[in-house]
Protein backbone atom coordinates (compact mmCIF):
# COMPACT_ATOMS: atom_id res chain seq x y z
CA UNK A 1 0.00 0.00 0.00
CA UNK A 2 1.28 3.43 -0.82
CA UNK A 3 2.26 5.11 2.37
CA UNK A 4 3.73 8.59 2.44
CA UNK A 5 7.36 8.48 1.36
CA UNK A 6 9.67 8.95 4.27
CA UNK A 7 6.77 8.63 6.71
CA UNK A 8 7.12 7.59 10.31
CA UNK A 9 5.18 5.04 12.32
CA UNK A 10 3.35 7.14 14.84
CA UNK A 11 1.04 6.22 17.71
CA UNK A 12 -2.48 7.48 17.06
CA UNK A 13 -5.02 5.40 18.99
CA UNK A 14 -4.43 4.64 22.65
CA UNK A 15 -5.34 1.25 24.13
CA UNK A 16 -8.67 2.29 25.67
CA UNK A 17 -9.98 3.68 22.35
CA UNK A 18 -9.08 0.47 20.54
CA UNK A 19 -10.50 -1.81 23.22
CA UNK A 20 -13.76 0.17 23.36
CA UNK A 21 -14.01 0.07 19.57
CA UNK A 22 -13.60 -3.68 19.21
CA UNK A 23 -15.71 -4.54 22.23
CA UNK A 24 -18.51 -2.45 20.73
CA UNK A 25 -18.16 -4.36 17.46
CA UNK A 26 -18.51 -7.66 19.29
CA UNK A 27 -21.26 -6.56 21.67
CA UNK A 28 -23.42 -4.81 19.07
CA UNK A 29 -23.35 -7.99 16.98
CA UNK A 30 -23.94 -10.16 20.01
CA UNK A 31 -26.83 -8.00 21.26
CA UNK A 32 -28.46 -8.22 17.86
CA UNK A 33 -28.20 -12.00 17.87
CA UNK A 34 -29.40 -12.29 21.47
CA UNK A 35 -32.35 -9.93 21.00
CA UNK A 36 -34.67 -12.68 19.83
CA UNK A 37 -34.40 -15.57 22.25
CA UNK A 38 -31.63 -14.77 24.73
CA UNK A 39 -32.86 -11.66 26.46
CA UNK A 40 -30.92 -12.34 29.62
CA UNK A 41 -27.67 -12.21 27.66
CA UNK A 42 -29.05 -9.28 25.67
CA UNK A 43 -29.49 -7.36 28.93
CA UNK A 44 -25.96 -8.12 30.13
CA UNK A 45 -24.54 -7.18 26.78
CA UNK A 46 -26.49 -3.91 26.99
CA UNK A 47 -25.07 -3.12 30.42
CA UNK A 48 -21.59 -3.62 29.01
CA UNK A 49 -22.40 -1.30 26.10
CA UNK A 50 -23.65 1.34 28.58
CA UNK A 51 -20.33 1.14 30.39
CA UNK A 52 -18.32 1.32 27.15
CA UNK A 53 -20.23 4.29 25.74
CA UNK A 54 -20.09 6.21 29.02
CA UNK A 55 -16.39 5.49 29.26
CA UNK A 56 -15.81 6.61 25.67
CA UNK A 57 -17.60 9.89 26.31
CA UNK A 58 -15.54 10.43 29.46
CA UNK A 59 -12.40 9.52 27.52
CA UNK A 60 -13.38 12.15 24.95
CA UNK A 61 -12.65 14.69 27.65
CA UNK A 62 -10.04 12.95 29.79
CA UNK A 63 -8.24 10.71 27.32
CA UNK A 64 -5.10 11.26 25.32
CA UNK A 65 -4.46 13.02 22.00
CA UNK A 66 -6.66 11.59 19.27
CA UNK A 67 -9.34 10.37 21.70
CA UNK A 68 -10.44 13.85 22.70
CA UNK A 69 -13.50 15.49 21.20
CA UNK A 70 -11.65 18.80 21.24
CA UNK A 71 -9.04 17.22 18.96
CA UNK A 72 -11.40 15.98 16.26
CA UNK A 73 -14.78 17.71 16.41
CA UNK A 74 -14.57 20.57 13.93
CA UNK A 75 -16.80 23.37 12.76
CA UNK A 76 -18.70 23.53 9.45
CA UNK A 77 -15.83 25.28 7.64
CA UNK A 78 -13.28 22.58 8.39
CA UNK A 79 -15.83 19.88 7.59
CA UNK A 80 -16.65 21.47 4.23
CA UNK A 81 -12.96 21.90 3.44
CA UNK A 82 -12.29 18.25 4.23
CA UNK A 83 -15.33 17.07 2.28
CA UNK A 84 -14.07 19.00 -0.75
CA UNK A 85 -10.84 17.03 -0.85
CA UNK A 86 -11.95 13.61 0.44
CA UNK A 87 -12.53 12.37 -3.11
CA UNK A 88 -8.86 12.80 -4.03
CA UNK A 89 -6.88 9.68 -4.44
CA UNK A 90 -4.18 10.44 -1.93
CA UNK A 91 -3.23 8.83 1.34
CA UNK A 92 -5.14 10.26 4.30
CA UNK A 93 -2.87 11.82 6.92
CA UNK A 94 -5.24 13.05 9.64
CA UNK A 95 -3.75 11.77 12.92
CA UNK A 96 -7.08 10.48 14.27
CA UNK A 97 -10.66 11.12 13.21
CA UNK A 98 -10.97 13.46 10.23
CA UNK A 99 -13.63 16.21 10.38
CA UNK A 100 -16.19 14.08 8.54
CA UNK A 101 -15.44 10.95 10.52
CA UNK A 102 -15.98 13.03 13.64
CA UNK A 103 -19.63 13.45 12.65
CA UNK A 104 -19.90 9.71 12.30
CA UNK A 105 -18.36 9.17 15.74
CA UNK A 106 -20.78 11.62 17.34
CA UNK A 107 -23.77 10.10 15.53
CA UNK A 108 -22.74 6.58 16.55
CA UNK A 109 -22.29 7.57 20.19
CA UNK A 110 -25.62 9.42 20.22
CA UNK A 111 -27.44 6.48 18.65
CA UNK A 112 -25.83 4.03 21.06
CA UNK A 113 -26.98 6.21 23.96
CA UNK A 114 -30.51 6.21 22.53
CA UNK A 115 -30.26 2.46 22.05
CA UNK A 116 -29.23 1.63 25.61
CA UNK A 117 -31.34 4.46 27.04
CA UNK A 118 -34.55 3.08 25.57
CA UNK A 119 -33.38 -0.46 26.34
CA UNK A 120 -33.49 0.32 30.06
CA UNK A 121 -37.25 0.89 29.92
CA UNK A 122 -38.51 -1.44 27.19
CA UNK A 123 -41.28 -3.96 27.78
CA UNK A 124 -41.63 -7.10 25.71
CA UNK A 125 -44.96 -7.84 24.01
CA UNK A 126 -45.61 -10.59 26.56
CA UNK A 127 -44.77 -8.20 29.41
CA UNK A 128 -42.52 -10.96 30.65
CA UNK A 129 -39.18 -9.56 29.56
CA UNK A 130 -38.16 -5.97 30.06
CA UNK A 131 -35.35 -3.56 30.79
CA UNK A 132 -34.13 -3.07 34.37
CA UNK A 133 -36.13 0.16 34.73
CA UNK A 134 -39.27 -1.09 32.94
CA UNK A 135 -41.23 -1.09 36.19
CA UNK A 136 -40.94 2.72 36.20
CA UNK A 137 -43.10 3.03 33.07
CA UNK A 138 -46.53 1.77 31.96
CA UNK A 139 -46.99 -1.17 29.63
CA UNK A 140 -47.93 1.19 26.79
CA UNK A 141 -44.91 3.42 27.33
CA UNK A 142 -42.65 0.40 27.56
CA UNK A 143 -44.04 -0.95 24.31
CA UNK A 144 -43.65 2.40 22.56
CA UNK A 145 -40.02 2.54 23.76
CA UNK A 146 -39.50 -0.99 22.47
CA UNK A 147 -40.49 0.24 19.03
CA UNK A 148 -38.05 3.14 19.24
CA UNK A 149 -35.42 0.65 20.46
CA UNK A 150 -35.93 -1.34 17.25
CA UNK A 151 -36.01 1.68 14.97
CA UNK A 152 -32.89 3.20 16.47
CA UNK A 153 -31.15 -0.12 15.96
CA UNK A 154 -31.97 0.06 12.26
CA UNK A 155 -30.50 3.54 12.15
CA UNK A 156 -27.46 2.20 14.01
CA UNK A 157 -27.10 -0.57 11.44
CA UNK A 158 -27.19 2.04 8.67
CA UNK A 159 -24.45 4.05 10.39
CA UNK A 160 -22.32 0.96 10.95
CA UNK A 161 -22.69 0.06 7.28
CA UNK A 162 -21.66 3.58 6.34
CA UNK A 163 -18.69 3.41 8.70
CA UNK A 164 -17.50 0.15 7.16
CA UNK A 165 -18.05 1.54 3.66
CA UNK A 166 -15.99 4.61 4.53
CA UNK A 167 -13.16 2.50 5.94
CA UNK A 168 -13.16 0.39 2.76
CA UNK A 169 -13.18 3.56 0.67
CA UNK A 170 -10.09 4.81 2.48
CA UNK A 171 -8.44 1.44 2.07
CA UNK A 172 -9.20 0.78 -1.59
CA UNK A 173 -9.40 4.27 -3.03
CA UNK A 174 -7.15 6.30 -0.79
CA UNK A 175 -4.79 3.40 -0.02
CA UNK A 176 -4.97 4.19 3.65
CA UNK A 177 -5.27 1.24 6.02
CA UNK A 178 -7.41 2.45 8.92
CA UNK A 179 -8.26 -1.05 10.13
CA UNK A 180 -4.67 -1.87 11.01
CA UNK A 181 -4.41 1.42 12.85
CA UNK A 182 -7.42 0.51 15.00
CA UNK A 183 -5.70 -2.78 15.85
CA UNK A 184 -2.11 -1.69 16.43
CA UNK A 185 -2.85 1.92 17.30
CA UNK A 186 -0.20 3.04 14.82
CA UNK A 187 -0.32 4.83 11.48
CA UNK A 188 2.36 5.78 8.99
CA UNK A 189 2.23 9.55 8.83
CA UNK A 190 4.45 12.24 7.28
CA UNK A 191 5.58 13.20 10.76
CA UNK A 192 4.90 12.16 14.34
CA UNK A 193 1.97 14.30 15.52
CA UNK A 194 3.30 13.88 19.05
CA UNK A 195 -0.07 13.07 20.56
CA UNK A 196 -0.04 13.21 24.33
CA UNK A 197 -1.01 10.11 26.28
CA UNK A 198 -3.30 10.21 29.30
CA UNK A 199 -2.11 9.26 32.78
CA UNK A 200 -3.21 5.86 34.06
CA UNK A 201 -5.16 7.30 36.99
CA UNK A 202 -7.58 8.93 34.54
CA UNK A 203 -8.18 5.54 32.95
CA UNK A 204 -8.80 3.98 36.35
CA UNK A 205 -11.26 6.73 37.32
CA UNK A 206 -13.13 6.41 34.01
CA UNK A 207 -13.40 2.64 34.13
CA UNK A 208 -14.54 2.83 37.74
CA UNK A 209 -17.19 5.45 37.04
CA UNK A 210 -18.54 3.74 33.93
CA UNK A 211 -18.64 0.34 35.60
CA UNK A 212 -20.38 1.74 38.68
CA UNK A 213 -23.09 3.46 36.63
CA UNK A 214 -23.63 0.39 34.43
CA UNK A 215 -23.84 -1.81 37.52
CA UNK A 216 -26.34 0.52 39.23
CA UNK A 217 -28.53 0.55 36.11
CA UNK A 218 -28.35 -3.24 35.81
CA UNK A 219 -29.80 -3.38 39.32
CA UNK A 220 -32.66 -1.15 38.20
CA UNK A 221 -31.31 1.43 40.67
CA UNK A 222 -32.61 -0.76 43.50
CA UNK A 223 -30.01 -1.41 46.15
CA UNK B 1 -13.96 10.61 -12.04
CA UNK B 2 -15.37 12.13 -8.90
CA UNK B 3 -18.28 9.74 -8.76
CA UNK B 4 -17.56 8.64 -5.23
CA UNK B 5 -19.97 10.24 -2.85
CA UNK B 6 -18.28 12.28 -0.16
CA UNK B 7 -18.36 10.77 3.26
CA UNK B 8 -20.46 13.68 4.49
CA UNK B 9 -22.94 13.17 1.69
CA UNK B 10 -23.17 9.50 2.47
CA UNK B 11 -23.57 10.25 6.17
CA UNK B 12 -26.36 12.69 5.45
CA UNK B 13 -27.97 10.07 3.23
CA UNK B 14 -27.70 7.41 5.92
CA UNK B 15 -29.17 9.73 8.53
CA UNK B 16 -31.93 10.57 6.08
CA UNK B 17 -32.67 6.89 5.49
CA UNK B 18 -32.65 6.24 9.24
CA UNK B 19 -34.99 9.14 9.85
CA UNK B 20 -37.28 7.98 7.05
CA UNK B 21 -37.43 4.48 8.51
CA UNK B 22 -38.08 5.88 11.97
CA UNK B 23 -40.67 8.29 10.63
CA UNK B 24 -42.37 5.57 8.62
CA UNK B 25 -42.45 3.31 11.66
CA UNK B 26 -43.88 6.09 13.79
CA UNK B 27 -46.53 6.85 11.18
CA UNK B 28 -47.51 3.20 11.00
CA UNK B 29 -48.22 3.47 14.70
CA UNK B 30 -50.25 6.60 14.55
CA UNK B 31 -53.30 5.98 16.64
CA UNK B 32 -55.45 3.53 14.74
CA UNK B 33 -59.04 4.28 15.74
CA UNK B 34 -61.84 1.90 14.88
CA UNK B 35 -63.84 3.04 11.83
CA UNK B 36 -67.29 4.35 12.74
CA UNK B 37 -69.05 1.86 10.48
CA UNK B 38 -67.09 -1.15 11.72
CA UNK B 39 -68.76 -4.51 11.29
CA UNK B 40 -68.77 -7.22 13.95
CA UNK B 41 -65.50 -8.79 12.79
CA UNK B 42 -63.69 -5.45 12.81
CA UNK B 43 -65.09 -4.64 16.24
CA UNK B 44 -63.83 -8.00 17.43
CA UNK B 45 -60.34 -7.27 16.07
CA UNK B 46 -60.17 -3.94 17.91
CA UNK B 47 -61.63 -5.37 21.11
CA UNK B 48 -59.07 -8.18 20.97
CA UNK B 49 -56.26 -5.67 20.72
CA UNK B 50 -57.60 -3.79 23.74
CA UNK B 51 -57.90 -7.03 25.68
CA UNK B 52 -54.32 -8.07 24.91
CA UNK B 53 -53.16 -4.67 26.12
CA UNK B 54 -55.04 -5.23 29.37
CA UNK B 55 -53.49 -8.67 29.66
CA UNK B 56 -50.01 -7.27 29.06
CA UNK B 57 -50.56 -4.49 31.57
CA UNK B 58 -51.72 -6.99 34.22
CA UNK B 59 -48.74 -9.30 33.67
CA UNK B 60 -46.43 -6.32 33.81
CA UNK B 61 -48.15 -5.13 36.99
CA UNK B 62 -47.51 -8.57 38.50
CA UNK B 63 -43.86 -8.69 37.42
CA UNK B 64 -43.21 -5.15 38.64
CA UNK B 65 -44.70 -6.00 42.03
CA UNK B 66 -42.59 -9.17 42.28
CA UNK B 67 -39.45 -7.13 41.65
CA UNK B 68 -40.04 -5.23 44.88
CA UNK B 69 -38.35 -6.25 48.09
CA UNK B 70 -41.64 -7.17 49.75
CA UNK B 71 -44.40 -7.57 47.15
CA UNK B 72 -47.94 -6.70 48.16
CA UNK B 73 -49.91 -9.96 48.00
CA UNK B 74 -53.14 -8.10 47.26
CA UNK B 75 -51.61 -6.36 44.23
CA UNK B 76 -50.17 -9.68 43.04
CA UNK B 77 -53.53 -11.43 43.41
CA UNK B 78 -55.48 -8.60 41.75
CA UNK B 79 -53.25 -8.80 38.69
CA UNK B 80 -53.35 -12.58 38.39
CA UNK B 81 -57.12 -12.47 38.78
CA UNK B 82 -57.37 -10.03 35.87
CA UNK B 83 -55.05 -12.24 33.82
CA UNK B 84 -57.04 -15.33 34.67
CA UNK B 85 -60.37 -13.91 33.56
CA UNK B 86 -58.86 -12.44 30.39
CA UNK B 87 -57.03 -15.63 29.39
CA UNK B 88 -60.16 -17.64 30.16
CA UNK B 89 -62.04 -15.60 27.57
CA UNK B 90 -59.14 -15.47 25.09
CA UNK B 91 -60.43 -18.23 22.76
CA UNK B 92 -63.58 -16.16 22.16
CA UNK B 93 -61.56 -13.16 20.93
CA UNK B 94 -60.86 -14.74 17.57
CA UNK B 95 -64.11 -15.08 15.61
CA UNK B 96 -63.48 -16.24 12.06
CA UNK B 97 -62.90 -13.28 9.77
CA UNK B 98 -61.41 -11.02 12.45
CA UNK B 99 -57.82 -11.18 11.14
CA UNK B 100 -56.10 -8.72 8.81
CA UNK B 101 -59.20 -8.73 6.60
CA UNK B 102 -61.04 -7.03 9.47
CA UNK B 103 -58.20 -4.75 10.57
CA UNK B 104 -55.09 -4.29 8.44
CA UNK B 105 -52.88 -3.72 11.49
CA UNK B 106 -54.08 -6.93 13.13
CA UNK B 107 -51.19 -9.19 14.04
CA UNK B 108 -53.33 -12.32 14.05
CA UNK B 109 -51.96 -14.91 11.63
CA UNK B 110 -54.28 -16.87 9.35
CA UNK B 111 -52.93 -20.03 11.03
CA UNK B 112 -55.19 -19.26 14.00
CA UNK B 113 -58.09 -20.40 11.84
CA UNK B 114 -56.40 -22.78 9.41
CA UNK B 115 -54.73 -24.60 12.32
CA UNK B 116 -57.60 -24.19 14.75
CA UNK B 117 -56.67 -27.31 16.72
CA UNK B 118 -53.10 -26.11 17.26
CA UNK B 119 -54.29 -22.66 18.27
CA UNK B 120 -56.81 -24.06 20.72
CA UNK B 121 -54.09 -26.23 22.24
CA UNK B 122 -51.79 -23.20 22.64
CA UNK B 123 -54.57 -21.10 24.15
CA UNK B 124 -55.48 -23.92 26.52
CA UNK B 125 -51.86 -24.23 27.60
CA UNK B 126 -51.80 -20.53 28.43
CA UNK B 127 -55.04 -20.89 30.33
CA UNK B 128 -53.61 -23.78 32.37
CA UNK B 129 -50.44 -21.86 33.29
CA UNK B 130 -52.33 -18.70 34.24
CA UNK B 131 -54.79 -20.72 36.33
CA UNK B 132 -51.85 -22.14 38.30
CA UNK B 133 -50.44 -18.65 38.66
CA UNK B 134 -53.74 -17.31 39.92
CA UNK B 135 -54.22 -20.19 42.35
CA UNK B 136 -50.77 -19.55 43.85
CA UNK B 137 -51.51 -15.83 44.18
CA UNK B 138 -54.93 -16.44 45.70
CA UNK B 139 -53.26 -18.70 48.27
CA UNK B 140 -50.79 -15.92 49.04
CA UNK B 141 -47.84 -18.15 48.14
CA UNK B 142 -45.40 -15.64 46.62
CA UNK B 143 -42.68 -18.22 46.03
CA UNK B 144 -45.08 -20.34 44.00
CA UNK B 145 -46.20 -17.25 42.08
CA UNK B 146 -42.59 -16.37 41.27
CA UNK B 147 -41.91 -19.92 40.13
CA UNK B 148 -44.99 -19.86 37.91
CA UNK B 149 -44.12 -16.58 36.16
CA UNK B 150 -41.66 -18.16 33.74
CA UNK B 151 -43.95 -20.96 32.49
CA UNK B 152 -46.67 -18.34 32.09
CA UNK B 153 -44.45 -16.09 30.00
CA UNK B 154 -43.38 -19.15 28.04
CA UNK B 155 -47.01 -19.97 27.25
CA UNK B 156 -47.59 -16.40 26.00
CA UNK B 157 -44.47 -16.59 23.87
CA UNK B 158 -45.23 -20.08 22.59
CA UNK B 159 -48.51 -18.90 21.16
CA UNK B 160 -47.12 -15.60 19.85
CA UNK B 161 -44.27 -17.32 18.03
CA UNK B 162 -46.70 -19.41 16.03
CA UNK B 163 -49.80 -17.31 15.67
CA UNK B 164 -48.73 -13.69 15.90
CA UNK B 165 -47.32 -11.75 12.96
CA UNK B 166 -45.19 -8.99 14.37
CA UNK B 167 -45.96 -5.65 12.74
CA UNK B 168 -43.68 -2.94 14.02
Amino acid sequence: MGEPAGGVRAKVWDGPVRIVHWLLVVLIGFSWWASEDHLNWHRWSGYAVIGLVLFRIYWGFAGGGAARFSAFVKGPKAIAAYAAEVGRRDVAVTPGHNPLGALSVLALLALLLLQVGTGLFVVDIDAFEGGPLSDRVSYDTGRALAEIHELSFRALQALVALHVAAVLYYWLWKRTNLIGAMITGKRTLPGDPGLAGAPVWRLVVGVGLAAAIAWALSKGLRF
Amino acid sequence: MASVMSRGGALALAIGIGAAIAGGGALAHVHDPMPANANAATKAAYARHANFEKLGAAFKGLNDELKKGSPDKAVVAANTKTMNSLVGALPTWFPRGSGVEARPLSEAKAAIWTDAAGFTAAATAARTEVAKLNAAAAAGDLDAVKAQVRPTGGACKGCHDKYREKKD
